[in-house]
């Protein structure tokens, strides 16, 4: 050690000591200005014969004690290297001259291990729970999460304790020392952005010396100096994973990646599953290249990536699957069945069904009278059938009651519903009359049907289609009612003193929009801000939800207020618009105050999670 | 704006065609359009241009990176329509807007950045109008923006700028910032109008089918993201992680994953979110994150790290939030990266199932990342066995999946899967080693264990350094197989080969603790101390302060009846959470010290158990199926095992890799005087026992309860050696509360009834013990010694018989059979058995040396 370093060191012990307890806070400022300062405690610290040693180590605690963050952090910074001098000592079992360090490594974690009050610290997180809405995203929008009983059990946020309770330690023992080097290291981990370049140096050159150390792979490395295998514990390796990890973003690409390099392959051979597990992943997601600047900070890169949508649309993927399927089981299926229309009728029914695509006036046109259009493409049909649709604005020319399950399920759906409330009652009634009306007609229907052999035929596509949307429809009135019963429950919940959310506050976005930009805050909307809250006031974000679902579909209806727009909305458009009808109504199900039941896991249900891949 | 709305139909079409950019029919629009309106003639040489440069651009997307080149043939087409329509200047305003920046974008294409920035400037993009504006015109803005900065880019920063900010020129350092800033102001426009566009797009979409046909305006869903858009909306982050502004980056993120979902920006948003986490994961840390909803820190040592000090302060409550929020963000990810995997194996389909894989893959192994440091292995295999419908033949999701498994504790299944890897990756010794080391430990399977280990060594030099792993891990199968046989020829066959495995991995690895440690256990097994004190005294040179070293070294030492120095090494190496020593700390006082000694080490026990037990828990206070899962897989395990519940390995039964080997060598202690100390010692021992009864769950986990009533037993044990039968019988009792089947529990019973003088009653309770575990060579023995006292004497020498046969080196069986024998009058045979008997005796260790745990 050079004279210069150890005056260096010296001066440092004796300015702190004769320090007023006011003067910290610029002490703490101007440490870090003291450039030679670092390299010789390193050099201190790792000659275990240095007299120099135990003031040291003794200072670095009194500054780790003190209140002033950034004295902690000046502290914390040398944990790498403490840690790896003590464990090369323990060893070697040379344990005489390791006492000072020890004292440091427990005192620490002492430390740490209490809050201000003295209470066992419990480090917890919660584990999100996607099925409710954050800043971040809509539920309904992440079809994938479809409603297996294991998603459903894990609606509730789990809080998971990572680390806590951990006893105050004495000594250091055989059993023990993994315990308070993890803790340790988990401290230095959740400071590590802090932490200086020559301290990610150190980290990875204790990561990298104690995992090879006494192996073969030690051959090769340019350190070769004598020593033991050092026992190491599959969690302190996650911690060093962790740590490294960091390193090779922020500035340690080579030396971070060597210790990367390290870590698996002394996990390897110890057979541990953790930390082989995290070091596979942080190996197999390295950029293939070293970044620009290499001895930089600026190792993070993000790059413009195309996000096209590079799939080709035909592919099997997941969504088609369940799409697919749903086809199949004979559970319609609407949130295609735009598309699906177009490929599944032969062109001869298309021309009758579904209109040219820009034949605006053609529309029109039937909207006036849509009688001779149903006359025209199956004359069997009589027209009482628009009696019934009148109200839904015949736009849908699909309501062809042919099939004989119709009235039937569509009855018992409706019976199932309670129509205690107004609106229920009356989307409940049409529903009736249109069962009625169709099981009446129906007999004729098929009796003409079955006279018509070669009409049958042609329409037996036909037919499949209309009864998919047919019963889309039910299903729709059956949920509308359902979604009475969810607006009403939010309703009343809403009288309950978080009535403050009013559209606007949900309309809006709250965080600051920085520039003078012309376009005002609400041009471009912001998603469920209302539950930036996010993760435990669903009932909010429930609202949010609905509201953005007004707002898709024109927003025409705000005047009447939450519960009475919901009916409105789908009384008029429900039956003829399945598709459009977005899922939202699956996260008003979804919501803490209705308990998942039966009737909320029904198909229609699930359908409409479903339906939004 | 107002005056469109109620235009001719043939305008709302052009516009409708221009918003959903289909530019094949805008030829013949505008051929009707000019037919009808002479005087919009410019119009249609607008709309011509816009649609052959937006066809062009379509045919030749630019490419990241590429910089445009010069002028070419098929824009020079665009160009004579542009300046036709701009030059007459009988254009509405809005459509020479419209012009200018076509124009704009058109020398952007062209290379003329210059020229680009000109005709910025004299648009005046800042005064556009976006409200009620048609959706077009949206995009339009957006990509005005983006060209812009694109071209603010390109042109060096010491000219003088074309911008209409920057005529007054300033000093050219100055100049730099706040040209960048301008760039990132561009940028982030063009971003937020991207995203208002996009919005506004699908809106009309939607309206669209609402008031329209069934039939959607073509492919609506897929409407694709030009390359301005996307650069409009990527590059403002990018520019400030470029510059380190991580703060201004992550802001940035955040409004662009706030704003509405539409279908377009899904894809966006997945790796929006992907990067958000990256950079969390990567450039973050508990201390330095901030909430989303409050300012950001304004000095975060993330911008500049060359200032150390700052004023950010740290922010407990935050602390958690980083974590939940990169979760989340990975999650949202994971979800929409399952969703879109192309599961289709047709070769017309392997690139994109390539694509779809590899950014899955990157989401996983965040998640991955993110989940292991916080030890949610649990959580994340069950993330990692959703990918699993597209990983087929995926050598790193099936290892990731497997290797989860194994963190999470599911051995069983962890083991199929890394069957599964091995198919994929045969030369790769790591992952049978692994198989092996749950199929020894957890599992207890060992002819797979055998099977996995074989493989190893089938590698040879291939395995390298693996080698010796392959040797001790066969060594062990052999070893633990030796224990469970029940044939003393197979017994000492396996016995045999595991001592020559471990000898080949020991002299593969002379450094390796474990090879001379396991070598060391198997020599002493076969009851060579001198050898194995050799080998266990070079393990712990090797590795100093292994706690199963220095066990088997107390073991051998009190084989040769050095109690003291046993007791010496115990109290050595003994730290609190090892049960296990202390079992032999518990034989080793009462030898020694007398059983006071011995009962304040129970209750010691106790205490530990209750501390360490009740310490674990709150960690355990999350829900979830799987933990549901798991305590029904316990509950089924404990219901199937309340025959053999915890045996002593001697004879084979349970092997859990932690279970403490319960043994039971109770004739050994000796009867000592009772004294005060004693009894003050039970009551505190009731003391303890209370508090646990009061808070003993009977479900969860099973090996606490086991190692709970071990406890109580060696207390019940150290009773009867006391002569205490009352408080040995409540000992007993306590163990049968937990496990009232468990043949020990029995045999203890039977002990007790015999120190009461109750023979007939311990009979019973013997052959109970029997008949719940046939080999359970300690039951035998007493059994033996009853029916000799009842003098049936071919029938005890037939239950001691057995027992031998069971276990040939416990040597007061050999010692009761020769009672046996002599009774009956076989002298030669009965001196037989008592010269074994004396023999083994003199290398018996005080318990048996399987008590040790035999793992990888």
């Amino acid at each position: 050690m050079l004279g210069s370093e150890r005056g260096v060191v010296e001066e440092w012990l004796s300015e702190f000591k004769s320090l007023p307890e006011t003067h910290i806070p610029n002490y703490a400022g101007s440490l870090h200005l003291k450039k030679s300062l670092v390299p010789a405690l390193y050099r201190v610290i790792q000659d275990p014969n240095n007299e120099l040693l135990e003031p040291v180590c003794h200072q670095l605690f009194e500054l780790y004690r003190s209140s002033e963050d950034r004295l902690r952090r000046f502290t914390l910074q040398f944990l790498p290297e403490l840690v790896w001098v003590y464990l090369r000592i323990t060893a070697s079992r040379d344990r005489q001259s390791n006492g000072c360090i020890e004292a440091l490594l427990l005192g620490i974690y002492n430390l740490e291990i209490v809050d201000k009050d003295g209470n066992s610290k419990l480090l917890s997180f919660t584990i999100p729970s996607l099925s409710k809405p954050s800043i971040y995203h809509e539920p309904s929008s992440l079809g994938s999460i479809a409603l297996t009983e294991g998603a459903l059990c894990q609606h509730d946020l789990i809080r998971v304790v990572y680390s806590g309770l951990h006893p105050q330690r004495e000594t250091f023992t055989a059993q023990n020392r993994f315990e308070v080097l993890c803790f340790l290291m988990l401290c230095y981990n959740s400071a590590v952005v802090y932490m200086p370049l020559s301290s990610y140096q150190s980290v990875c050159r204790m990561s990298s010396r104690l995992c090879v150390c006494g192996f073969p792979r030690q051959q090769q490395k340019l350190w070769r100096e004598p020593c033991n295998r050092v026992l190491l514990d599959p969690e302190f390796m996650v911690q060093m994973l962790t740590a490294v990890y960091h390193a090779i973003y922020n500035g340690e690409w080579e030396m971070g990646r060597e210790a990367l390099e390290d870590i698996l392959y002394r996990a390897q051979l110890e057979l541990y599953s953790q930390p082989l597990l995290l070091g596979n992943a942080m190996k197999n997601s390295l950029p293939e290249s070293a970044p620009d600047e290499p001895r930089g900070r600026k190792v993070l890169q993000v790059e413009v990536t195309p996000t096209i949508s590079r799939i080709s649309i035909s592919a099997i993927t997941t969504a088609s699957i369940r799409r697919h399927r749903w086809k199949r089981e004979d559970c319609f299926d609407y949130s295609t069945d735009a598309e699906l229309s177009l490929t599944v009728n032969p062109p001869s029914l298309a021309q009758n069904h579904h209109h040219p695509p820009w034949d605006a006036a053609a529309k029109e046109e039937r909207g006036g009278r849509p009688n001779s259009h149903h006359s025209s493409s199956s004359s069997i049909i009589p027209p009482i059938t628009l009696e019934d649709a009148d109200g839904m604005s015949a736009g849908e020319d699909s309501f062809n009651i042919n099939d004989p399950d119709e009235g039937f399920s569509s009855g018992a759906s409706n019976s199932s519903q309670p129509s205690g409330t107004k609106v229920g009652g009356s989307v409940g009634q049409r529903g009736g009359s249109l069962n009625s009306s169709s099981s009446s007609i129906k007999k004729a229907i098929t009796a003409r049907l079955s006279r018509d052999k070669e009409r049958e035929r042609e329409r037996e596509r036909e037919k499949e289609q209309e009864r998919e949307r047919e019963k889309a429809a039910e299903k729709q009135a059956e949920l509308s009612a359902d979604h009475q019963a969810a607006v009403r429950r939010h309703h009343q919940r809403q009288q309950s003193p978080p009535a403050s959310i009013t559209l606007d506050a949900i309309q809006l976005s709250p965080i600051k929009k920085h520039l003078s930009f012309p376009v005002g805050p609400t041009l471009v909307r912001t998603g469920s801000t209302s539950s930036s809250k996010s993760f435990d006031c669903m009932n909010f974000s429930v609202n949010g939800g609905e509201d953005e679902r007004e707002e898709g579909l024109g927003g025409s209806d705000k005047e009447g207020g939450l519960p009475v727009s919901g009916s409105h909305r789908h009384s008029t458009i429900s039956l003829q618009e399945e598709h459009l009808i977005r899922p939202e109504d699956a996260q008003d199900l979804l919501s803490p105050g209705a308990p998942l039941t039966k009737q909320s896991r029904s198909p229609s249900f699930n359908m409409q999670i479903i339906s939004q891949v | 704006m107002t005056a469109r709305k109620s235009g001719s139909r043939l305008e709302t079409e052009i516009e409708r065609c221009r918003s959903e950019g289909q530019w094949d029919k805008i030829p013949e629009l505008v051929r009707q359009l000019s037919a009808k309106l002479i005087s919009n003639d410019d119009l249609g040489e607008l709309l011509l241009g816009e649609c052959k440069l937006q066809t062009y651009l379509k045919e030749n997307p630019i490419k990241q990176g590429a910089s445009p080149r010069g002028p070419r043939p098929k824009l020079v087409e665009v160009r004579k329509h542009l300046t036709a329509a701009l030059d007459r200047g009988n254009l509405k305003a809005d459509y020479i807007q419209e012009a200018s920046l076509l124009m704009a974008k058109l020398c952007y294409v062209e290379g003329e950045y210059r020229d680009a920035l000109g005709h910025y400037s004299r648009v005046n993009l800042d005064d556009m109008q976006l409200v009620g504006a048609p959706v077009y015109r949206l995009s339009m803005i957006a990509e005005a923006y983006a060209t812009k900065g694109l071209c603010l880019e390109k042109v060096p920063a010491a000219s003088p700028s074309l911008s209409n900010k920057n005529t007054g020129s300033p000093s050219s350092n100055r100049g730099t910032t706040e040209r960048e800033q301008e760039i990132i102001t561009c940028y982030e426009k063009s971003g937020d109008i991207a995203l208002l566009y996009l919005q506004e797009a699908e809106k009309v979409c939607v309206s669209g089918i609402q008031n329209r046909s069934p039939k959607p305006g073509p492919t609506a869903q897929d409407q694709e993201l030009g390359y301005f858009l996307e650069t409009g909306l990527q590059r403002a982050h990018v520019i400030h992680f470029k510059n380190g502004n991580l703060t201004q980056g992550v802001g940035r993120f955040r409004e662009i994953l706030r704003a509405v979902e539409t279908r377009t920006t899904q894809n966006l948003r997945m790796t929006i979110a992907r990067q958000l986490a990256e950079i969390l994961l990567r450039g973050m840390c508990e201390q330095s994150y901030w909430s989303p909803l409050e300012d950001p820190p304004t000095v975060s040592p993330l911008d500049d790290p060359t200032r150390q000090g700052h004023t950010h302060s740290k922010n407990y409550s935050l602390s958690r939030l980083i974590m939940c929020i990169s979760l989340l963000l990975l999650l949202i990810s994971e979800s929409m990266a399952n969703r879109d995997a192309v599961l289709s194996r047709i070769p017309e389909h392997n690139n994109d199932r390539i694509i779809s894989l590899q950014s899955a893959s990157v989401v996983y192994d965040l998640l991955t990342i993110a989940l292991g440091r916080r030890g949610q292995y649990e959580m994340l295999s069950e993330c990692l066995e959703r990918a699993m419908k597209f990983a087929f033949e995926e050598f790193h999701l099936w290892y990731q999946l497997a290797l989860s498994l194994m963190a999470a504790g599911k051995s069983a299944r962890a083991v199929k899967v890394l069957k599964e890897c091995i198919r994929l990756k045969p030369d790769d010794p790591t992952i049978p080693l692994l198989a092996v080391k749950l199929c020894i430990g957890p599992l207890h399977w060992l002819d797979e264990g055998e099977c996995f280990a074989k493989m190893v060594i089938d590698m040879g030099e291939k395995a390298a350094e693996f080698r010796a792993k392959g040797y001790l891990a066969i060594g062990l199968v052999y070893s633990l197989k030796a224990t469970d046989a029940s044939l003393r020829s197979t017994q000492e066959d396996y016995q045999r080969k595991a001592l020559g495995a471990f000898q080949r991995a020991q002299s593969l690895s002379p450094t390796d603790h474990l090879a001379a440690f396991y070598l060391a256990l198997q020599l002493a097994v076969s009851r060579q101390i001198p050898e194995a004190l050799g080998y266990v005294r070079q393990a712990l040179q090797l590795q100093g302060d292994d706690v199963h070293s220095l066990h088997l070294l107390a073991l051998l030492l009190s084989a040769q009846k050095h109690y003291h120095d046993a007791l010496n090494i115990i109290e050595m190496a003994l730290t609190e959470l090892h049960l296990n020593l202390l079992y032999t700390k518990v034989k080793l006082e009462s030898m020694c010290r007398g059983p006071e000694e011995a009962l304040l080490t129970c209750k010691h026990m106790l205490q530990i158990w209750k501390s360490f037990y009740n310490l674990t828990n709150p960690s355990d206070s999350g829900r979830g199926s799987s933990l549901l899962d798991r305590a029904i897989a316990d509950r089924r395990q404990l219901n199937a095992m309340t025959l053999p519940d915890f045996s002593d390995p001697e004879t084979g039964g349970l092997q859990d890799a932690n279970t403490l080997g319960f043994s039971s060598m109770f004739s050994v202690c000796s009867v000592h005087a009772t004294s005060i100390a004693a009894s003050r010692v039970e009551q505190a021992l009731s003391e303890v026992a209370s508090s646990l009864q009061s808070s003993a769950p009977k479900h969860g986990p099973l090996h606490p309860w086991m190692t709970l009533a071990q406890i109580w037993l060696h207390a019940a044990e150290v009773y009867i050696s006391m002569s205490k039968p009352a408080e040995a019988s409540a000992c007993t009792q306590e163990a049968s509360n937990l496990f009232p089947t468990s043949h020990n529990v029995l045999y203890m019973r039977g002990q007790i009834a015999e120190l009461r003088g109750n023979i007939d009653e311990a009979k019973r309770w013997y052959e109970e013990a029997l008949s719940i575990n046939p080999t359970h060579v300690k039951t035998m023995q007493r059994l033996g010694l009853i029916l000799h006292q009842l003098q049936r004497y071919s029938l005890s020498e037939k239950v001691l018989r057995d027992a031998v046969q069971v276990n040939s080196t416990a040597h007061d069986v050999w010692n009761s059979l020769g009672e046996v024998l002599q009774a009956q009058g076989n002298a030669a045979a009965a001196t037989e058995c008592f010269l074994t008997a004396l023999e083994l005796e003199a290398s018996s260790p005080i318990l048996p040396f399987t008590i040790i745990p035999r793992a990888l």
